[in-house]
């Protein structure tokens, strides 16, 4: 894709689709592109299957649990001998499975050997994962030397600047605000939004933010956190937080945030058998 | 120089502005004088009365009057209401050159080529004064605008000033009565002259042809055959010549003052316009003709426009643009006025400068474009030469003083126009009309081609509107490509709406809305100039014109919502308020009725209940709205309007509602309306109303019909009924025919005389008449058969068609399928390729491998250092989260929960109120831990990132961030309500709860200063007195009463009770229990007491009594029967677990949380109250502020 700048990039609705998150567009925007460039696909198609193959390995990896392990020791192989460092495909699809598997080090180490935005990206989300905003800022100026108009260097800044919270929130918030007027706004945007206005304490706005993207989807856990999060700012009932969590108990008992709280709970539990009265009664 | 209006006529000699109204009148050489509207570009009227040119014309500032003088010698008068001239002053001996109105008396001063200059008198039309001292043609005399004074050019080379203050004296002093002219002289008995020539200016060595007086300052410019324009300066005493304006190369014809700005006009025959800079004395524009040599100017006497005339017409102008340049955001607007910026707040109309605009431009500001993301505009100038046009990019500063606002330095490039087209990017024009895009340093990022272009406007991030010749097009500035274009000429402006999903284009005489994809939604042509438009809420666009606010639709429909006096710029439109700019820069404010388009839209959108709100409401009813709703198709709408029961009947047919058509119809009772209703109902099947029309139209042969269809056969044969009585034999045996009724038919023929027909009959049907009995009902089901079979036939026959119909779709369905097969195949094909390749991919990987023998080593991780002096990637180490550093940055257990960090919160609050016991925080602990962190989502399919809010977010820095708490002293305290109110309704169990939570909350919050420490404090004191009350009530009302010690108990319980601090209204319920228990008890004297406390209360008015009541009672005995162990006079604590009292000086233990007092035996157990707490724990106390740190 960097090959291509300055050229019109055929693929440019479908990337800015994608990353923004509006994925039924980006849907819509890939077949109508198919359709036109069928035969540069045909093009790619010949020499592309371990691309194709590292989508697979991804997608298999998120679809079942109980094979993870399997996938990962198949991965830890791969990686323990030479990759193609061209193939930016599989190192962003490695980079996520050890990114899921919080192997933050491995993530790293792969999505070092690229050389593009989605890799920088992803590496600056590793990064920010690992509270190395320094690292992340030196990753994000080399994306912007490379395309700072590109929708995943703009992107990459708003998270950027979340991390490095100030002044810079309202930056962030406006990247957002931009992206959701230039194409549409998605959950994505909206939840970045949100996070910019409560990170800003401005509760109000972000409620509204927060509103607009329950109406999009009901049970998208990000939204849910924050709305637990909100609420609880705002000074609401607290079993008006206590819907949002069952909400998010029922509908993604896997994701990290009920994890954490899971184990939160049970350290509670662990440390209160520290504390006992003097005398009982 | 901007061209306002041109006319073609024959040569131009004389020009005069109406002061008020948009008017021009010019006098030509054939002898006609022609008033024109300038506004409307059209020709108002025609005064053809003069014989030969007519150079002399002016209007009068107050009467619908002017005057004329022409080479007729004759001065004429002119009514342009009464459109006749009014009167004529003879006296001149040859051409009138110039006639003109004084500005407040009935005078006319006349300049003419027999050498003198008359002054008249139109009201009584008489000559009353004569200037003779020129000896040569008058070109030119004109009043001074407030004195005593004239000027006079004439080809005798000089310029004079005469003074007419005697004749003013003379003519207008009270009780004055004018006199004829004696003569020609104007000389009195007394040798004095009414008219004395005051100055005389010699310095032109040719023929002079214009003299103007200064509005305000004594100067006079004047214009000559020498091709000079002179300046003049005069005083009481004398006047001199000030300057020179060299440049023009033929004979100067006029020469004027602007009357605002220090500028002279002046024009020539050498076919230009000149615009001189007063104090510099130089020209500083220059506006040239072809062919047509000019010979006159007039400048407006208010406005910033100018008149000239020529060889084939005039021209009407203005030297610059007057709108202002402005820009929208929100709630507030931006404009320049007078090398300032200011900001309106239109909700507040707070209107400020907040930066002052570096000097050295002589241009005004062209356009500007905001960006609100980092408060810096961008303001265009256009010079006369494009090429020189400029734009400046500055940032607003925060902080202004709006008396004397900053001048922060700006960034200035050259460019035809700057707009932001994101955040952090704006796009320039430049002079080679290529496209630039630049970042907030004023520097080029990247160049963009684009297609030829003219100017670019603001489209929305990422985008840009380009102009070209015939079009504009939507541009995408990341992808650098066009993504729509739109056809119109010259769009002059661009009007987006606020949600971008409409956009106004704005040229000279038309408009378009498109929408986002630029496709047109409709176009609307002006006759008039159109001037600026803005979006109102509803998503109505509201534009002007120069005379006009008017509206358009999306679908279209626009119309005229108010005139105009003058244009003005409109910035925003809310309700029925339209905020404007006008030509001084003014903000104003006007209101419109939007009614109309309200309802149009309304309409549109097929809001019927709301277009009924505003018919019933707004009195819109007219002919007009009928007709309108009518021919826009919403009859129905119409409908709700008419009275008239005819439109109302045609109305309703047209809407096919039958119902009111059939009242309508009923009303009229008319046979052409039933007929009509007849068709319009039978379309609908409506038969029951078909069959009415029917009957009042007595159309029986259909009314038949419609029974036999409808398979009403008693009313069928009724019908049948009826045709007998009728005598109608035919419809009769039709009737009859339909019923299968053979006998029927038979006795017919056989009454018609048909007697063989009749045989006939009966025998087909069978012979005897029993037979046709029999058989009637065969044939009646056969005739019914044939009529179904018809309906089938009709039936299949649409079916077939339904078929047609189909059958290319199957063909389109086929297609789809072939097309599918196709790409199917296609990506079997490709799958096998796909095989293929990893096959050879593989193989190439492997190859990649051998030629690289050390990546593996160098990837294993515990080669430490190997490599490391190329790119040996080392993965960072873990940061600091800001969490860890909340727990850093502070001793309050919040902080420490918010951060996760569960062990040292829990350490804190041990040590802090001397928590012992989790168990009950933990619900607050997990929901204070979830709302620590938000979360965003990074890239797609991978975990979520996490942000935390903190509460001093804004001057943190990186190592200095506290959480963002959530929990507010006023929210628990606003939370103490509810449990009052469960007190009120006695669920006390329930309310102990709750006060207990608000009590447990309290360490978890995080105040500010120490009156809110001291809240705090007391918030924890109320809940326990609560507590502690309403689990000792609770105790008590388990415990039995059997015995009088037991009684006694409960009498001491309740009465300890009252020594709770309560809220009033509780304390009543408290105390009542009480009086009533211990005066059971007949402890009257302490019940006494707890009936004076409660009056003292203030009780409602029966509890009041009945407490006097039994005060009154215990007053008769005021002794006690028992000895109980409570002494109200003894002031005491309550054990929060024995309920017993602890008078004063006893030793007492405490719990640190709560303030609970208790019996020594129960320290080191845990406070009942808090029930987290250790009872008599030695601790550092409540920490819920910074302060209490310092």
């Amino acid at each position: 894709m960097a090959a291509q700048q300055g050229d019109v990039d055929e693929l440019f609705d479908v990337k800015n689709a994608y990353y923004i998150g509006s994925y039924q567009q980006c849907i819509n925007e890939a077949q109508k592109v198919k359709r036109k460039y069928a035969v540069v696909l045909d093009d790619i198609k010949t020499n592309s299957p371990p691309e194709l193959q590292a989508v697979r390995m991804f997608a298999e990896y998120l679809s079942s649990q109980n094979k993870r392990d399997a996938i990962v020791a198949d991965l830890d192989k791969k990686m323990a001998k030479s990759v193609d460092a061209a193939n930016t495909t599989f190192l962003l699809m490695a980079g996520s499975i050890y990114y899921h598997e919080m192997n933050t080090d491995a993530a790293l180490r792969t999505l070092h050997q690229g050389e593009s935005l989605e890799c920088m990206a992803m590496t600056i989300q590793v990064l920010l994962s690992l509270d190395r905003v320094d690292l992340a800022r030196k990753e994000l100026k080399k994306m912007q030397e490379q395309d700072e108009d590109a929708t995943l260097t703009q992107l990459a800044t708003a998270w950027v600047n979340i991390a490095v919270g100030g002044e810079k929130l309202q930056d962030a918030y406006y990247i957002f605000q931009e992206m959701s007027d230039k194409y549409s706004s998605t959950l994505l945007l909206l939840n970045g939004q949100a996070a910019c206005y409560m990170a800003q304490n401005k509760w109000e706005e972000a409620e509204g933010v927060l509103q607009e993207a329950l109406d999009k989807d009901s049970s998208h856990p990000e939204t849910l956190i924050n709305l637990i999060v909100l609420t609880q700012h705002m000074g609401k009932a607290p079993e008006v937080t206590s819907r949002y969590l069952s909400q998010l108990k029922d509908a993604h008992r896997a994701h990290p945030f009920l994890k954490d709280y899971l184990a939160k709970e049970n350290e509670f539990d662990r440390l209160v058998m520290q504390y006992a009265p003097t005398a009982t009664a | 120089m901007l061209t306002k209006f041109e006319t073609k006529s024959a040569r131009v000699k004389g020009l005069s502005f109406h002061p008020k109204r948009p008017w021009v009148l010019a006098s030509l050489h054939n002898g006609v004088i022609q008033l024109w509207d300038y506004r409307m570009c059209t020709l108002i009227d025609k005064f053809d009365e003069h014989d030969g040119p007519v150079r002399g014309i002016d209007f009068h500032k107050q009467q619908p009057l002017f005057v004329s003088g022409g080479d007729d010698y004759k001065i004429k008068v002119w009514n342009y209401k009464l459109r006749r001239c009014l009167f004529t002053l003879l006296g001149h001996l040859d051409y009138i050159r110039t006639t003109f109105f004084h500005h407040e008396y009935p005078w006319i001063l006349s300049a003419s080529d027999d050498q003198t200059i008359r002054i008249w008198n139109w009201q009584s039309r008489t000559c009353v004064c004569v200037l003779t001292g020129h000896n040569h043609y008058v070109m030119c005399a004109q009043f001074h605008p407030s004195e005593d004074l004239v000027v006079s050019a004439s080809l005798d080379q000089t310029v004079r000033v005469w003074d007419i203050s005697g004749l003013r004296k003379k003519n207008l002093s009270p009780g004055a009565v004018e006199t004829e002219v004696r003569g020609i002289s104007g000389v009195d008995l007394f040798g004095a002259s009414d008219a004395v020539v005051k100055h005389v200016l010699e310095g032109h060595d040719r023929g002079v042809n214009w003299a103007a007086f200064h509005p305000s300052m004594p100067l006079i410019v004047s214009g000559a055959d020498d091709r000079q324009v002179k300046i003049w300066r005069m005083n009481e005493s004398k006047a001199w010549e000030l300057d020179t304006c060299r440049g023009h190369y033929n004979n100067v014809s006029c020469a004027v003052f602007h009357p605002r700005q220090e500028l002279i006009l002046s024009n020539s025959e050498d076919k230009s316009i000149r615009v001189w800079d007063m104090s510099k004395r130089t020209g500083v524009q220059t506006f040239r003709r072809d062919h047509d040599r000019f010979w006159v100017l007039g400048a407006h006497p208010n406005l910033n426009l100018f008149a000239a005339g020529h060889d084939s017409g005039m021209i009407v102008f203005k030297l610059e643009r007057e709108r202002p340049a402005y820009a929208v955001h929100g709630n507030m607007l931006y404009y320049v006025k007078d090398r300032f910026l200011r900001q309106l707040d239109f909700n507040s109309s707070k209107d400020t400068a907040v930066m002052q605009l570096r000097s050295g431009s002589k241009f005004p500001v062209f356009s500007m474009s905001y960006n609100p993301a980092e408060n810096a505009v961008l303001l265009c100038t256009r010079a006369t030469n494009l090429e020189n046009s400029t734009y400046d990019l500055y940032s607003i500063p925060k902080e202004s003083d709006s008396q004397n606002p900053d001048a922060p330095e700006g960034k200035r490039s050259s460019g035809l126009t700057a707009v932001w087209v994101a955040r952090n990017r704006f796009a320039v024009l430049d002079r080679m009309h290529s496209l630039l895009i630049k970042n907030l340093k004023n520097e080029i990022v990247k160049k963009v081609q684009v297609p030829s272009c003219e100017e670019i406007f603001y489209a929305g991030t990422g985008s840009l509107l380009l102009r070209d010749a015939d079009g504009v097009t939507l541009f995408d500035v990341q992808q650098k490509r066009s993504l729509a274009t739109v056809k119109i000429a010259k769009v002059k402006y661009v009007v987006w709406s606020a949600d971008t999903s409409h956009v106004a284009l704005l040229a000279k005489h038309a408009i378009m809305i498109c929408n986002r994809k630029l496709e047109s939604l409709c176009n609307i042509h002006e006759n008039i100039r159109v001037k600026s438009g803005a979006w109102d809420e509803s998503g109505v666009f509201i534009y002007t014109t120069s005379n006009h606010i008017k509206y358009a639709l999306t679908s279209g429909d626009h119309g005229i919502i108010r005139t105009l006096d003058l244009p003005i710029y409109v910035t925003r439109v809310r309700g029925n308020s339209v905020y404007c700019l006008d030509r001084e820069c003014r903000p104003r404010v006007l209101t419109i009725d939007p009614t109309e388009y309200r309802f149009k839209l309304a309409l549109v959108n097929r809001k019927y209940d709301e277009v009924l709100h505003m018919v019933r409401n707004a009195k819109l009813v007219g002919q007009s709205i009928i007709a309108y709703l009518q021919k826009k198709g919403y009859p129905e709408v119409a409908l709700h309007f008419v009275k008239d029961e005819k439109t109302r009947f045609s109305l309703a047919l047209e809407c096919g509602n039958i119902e009111v058509a059939l009242e309508a119809a009923k009303a009229l009772d008319e046979r052409s309306c039933w007929e009509r209703l007849g068709e319009a109902a039978l379309l609908q099947g409506h038969h029951q109303v078909v069959e009415m029309c029917y009957q009042r139209t007595k159309n029986f042969d259909k009314l038949t019909f419609l029974y036999l269809i409808t398979g009403n056969l008693a009313k069928l044969r009724k019908m049948m009924k009826i045709a007998e009585i009728r005598k109608d034999m035919s419809g009769h045996y039709q009737a009859a025919l339909y019923l299968g009724d053979v006998t029927e038919r038979v006795r017919i023929l056989k009454n018609c005389g048909q007697k063989s027909l009749a045989y006939l009959t009966a025998a087909t049907h069978g012979l005897d008449e029993e037979e046709t009995v029999k058989n009637h009902s065969y044939v009646f089901l056969k005739v019914h058969s044939d009529i179904n079979a018809i309906a089938a036939k009709g039936k299949a026959g649409q079916m077939a068609a339904d078929l047609d119909m189909d059958a290319p779709g199957g063909e389109g369905w086929g297609d789809d399928a072939e097309l599918q097969l196709d790409e199917d195949g296609f990506m079997d094909a490709q799958e096998g390729l796909g095989d293929e390749g990893v096959g050879r991919e593989e193989g190439g990987g492997w190859e990649v491998e051998e030629d690289l023998d050390l990546p593996p080593e160098l990837d294993l991780p515990a080669g430490a250092g190997g490599g490391a002096e190329d790119g040996f990637f080392v993965p960072p180490t873990k940061g600091m989260s800001p969490t860890q550093m909340w727990c850093n940055n502070s001793q309050l257990p919040v902080d420490h929960i918010l951060a996760g960090s569960f062990e040292t919160a829990m350490r804190l609050l041990h040590d802090q109120v001397g928590v012992v016991n989790f168990g009950p925080y933990k619900s607050l602990f997990m929901q204070t831990l979830s709302r620590g962190r938000t979360c965003y989502l990074g890239l797609p399919s991978l975990p979520c990132l996490r942000s935390h809010p903190q509460r001093n977010w804004k001057d943190c820095g990186a190592k200095q961030g506290l959480p963002a708490v959530g929990l507010r002293l006023s929210d628990l305290i606003s939370r103490l309500q509810q449990c009052y109110q469960l007190t009120t309704s006695g669920r006390f169990e329930e309310a102990v709860e709750r006060f207990r939570v608000i009590l447990l909350s309290v360490p978890l919050l995080v105040v500010d200063n120490k009156q809110e420490i001291a809240e705090a404090q007391q918030l924890i004191t109320i809940c326990r007195e609560y507590i502690v009350g309403l689990t000792m009530e609770t105790e008590r009302k388990k415990l039995p009463k059997d015995t009088l010690d037991q009684q006694k108990r409960l009498c001491e319980m309740a009465a300890y009770f009252t020594h709770c601090n309560l809220q009033p209204v509780h304390m009543v319920l408290v105390l009542r229990t009480a009086l009533n228990l211990f005066f059971k008890l007949r402890n009257f004297k302490t019940a006494a007491g707890f009936a004076r406390r409660l009056l003292e209360l203030g009780p409602k008015p029966d509890v009041a009594q009945q407490t006097r009541k039994i005060l009154a009672a215990c007053e008769k005995t005021l002794t006690d029967a028992h000895q109980l162990n409570y002494d109200p006079h003894n002031p005491f604590d309550l054990c929060a677990a024995s309920f017993v009292p602890l008078y004063r000086g006893r030793p007492v233990e405490k719990c640190p949380l709560s303030g609970a007092c208790y019996s020594p035996p129960y320290k080191g157990q845990i406070c009942r109250v808090t029930q987290v707490t250790e009872i008599g724990k030695d601790v550092i106390g409540l920490r819920v502020s910074p302060l209490q740190f310092r």
